[in-house]
């Protein structure tokens, strides 16, 4: 049999996703996410005056600590196989990735395992975004 | 109306996050990443600041906002003192939300056992 008839053949009975459906869902539960952030802003200006720059970052950190307990007892993963990147592009997919890469490789030690691993996945964000921010910020700064 | 807005904000960009994967062959780790530079970007060209105001917190929870939190930090602290501020200032406002992902990382990485 040659390949691309194999491959045809493949294609023909692997499950197909509704590519639709799944960016609704990734729009629903992101947006959703989107509200609990702002309620609890709303919650922290409104009862601790706080300025908003302050409530921001305590909501991300709320959904950090969330997150990451959720992804220790197990639960995030499921979660993630049904909302998708309505899970993945907020707050909680950092935390996800950051927790995850810890606990896998637990077992190697705390300087071999949780210390050269915790940050394998998202060491490429925290690269990228500061040397992207590093030179956007050089090069505006030079400029104005 | 907040509210709304928040929804619509946060719902799109993982909507265009979700297509990307969908269409391409890319992880999530590099959608993150791809999006992080997206927010420096956008922050970058003063888009941001009217996404936070528009939307509030739809835009601040997406890890677009890190992207914005590491360019404002080093802009501004360029705009105060210089080569210096710039690299002082570059993990200033993101620092609180990075530390406490990296220690609850790590407590939860000790007191779990990973269930395969």
């Amino acid at each position: 049999m040659k390949l691309e008839e194999y491959n045809k053949i493949v294609k023909k009975h692997s499950a197909k996703e509704d590519k639709f459906k799944n960016v609704l869902i990734a729009f629903l539960t992101g947006g959703s996410l989107g509200v609990i952030g702002q309620l609890f802003t709303t919650f922290l200006e409104k009862c601790f005056y706080m300025p908003l720059h302050e409530c921001y970052m305590y909501t991300m950190i709320m959904f950090v600590v969330v997150s990451s307990i959720l992804t220790g007892l197990g639960f995030f993963d499921k979660i993630v196989s049904f909302a998708k990147c309505g899970f993945i592009v907020p707050t909680t997919g950092f935390a996800h990735a950051m927790t995850s890469s810890a606990m896998d490789h637990e077992s190697e030690g705390p300087i071999k395992g949780i210390g050269s691993n915790i940050f394998k996945l998202t060491g490429s964000i925290i690269l990228y975004g500061l040397v992207a921010a590093f030179f956007l910020a050089l090069i505006k700064g030079v400029i104005m | 109306m907040i509210y709304v807005n928040a929804f619509i904000l946060c719902g799109i960009i993982c909507a265009i996050g979700q297509i990307i994967l969908e269409n391409t062959k890319l992880t999530p780790g590099h959608l993150n990443a791809i999006l992080v530079i997206v927010g420096a970007l956008l922050s970058c060209f003063g888009i941001y600041e009217i996404l936070l105001s528009w939307g509030g917190a739809g835009a601040s929870v997406p890890i677009t906002n890190f992207g914005h939190l590491l360019f404002k930090g080093a802009y501004e602290g360029f705009l105060e003192d210089g080569m210096t501020g710039l690299l002082n200032g570059i993990l200033k406002t993101s620092s609180g939300g990075l530390s406490v992902t990296i220690i609850m990382g790590f407590i939860v990485a000790v007191f779990t056992k990973p269930q395969h």
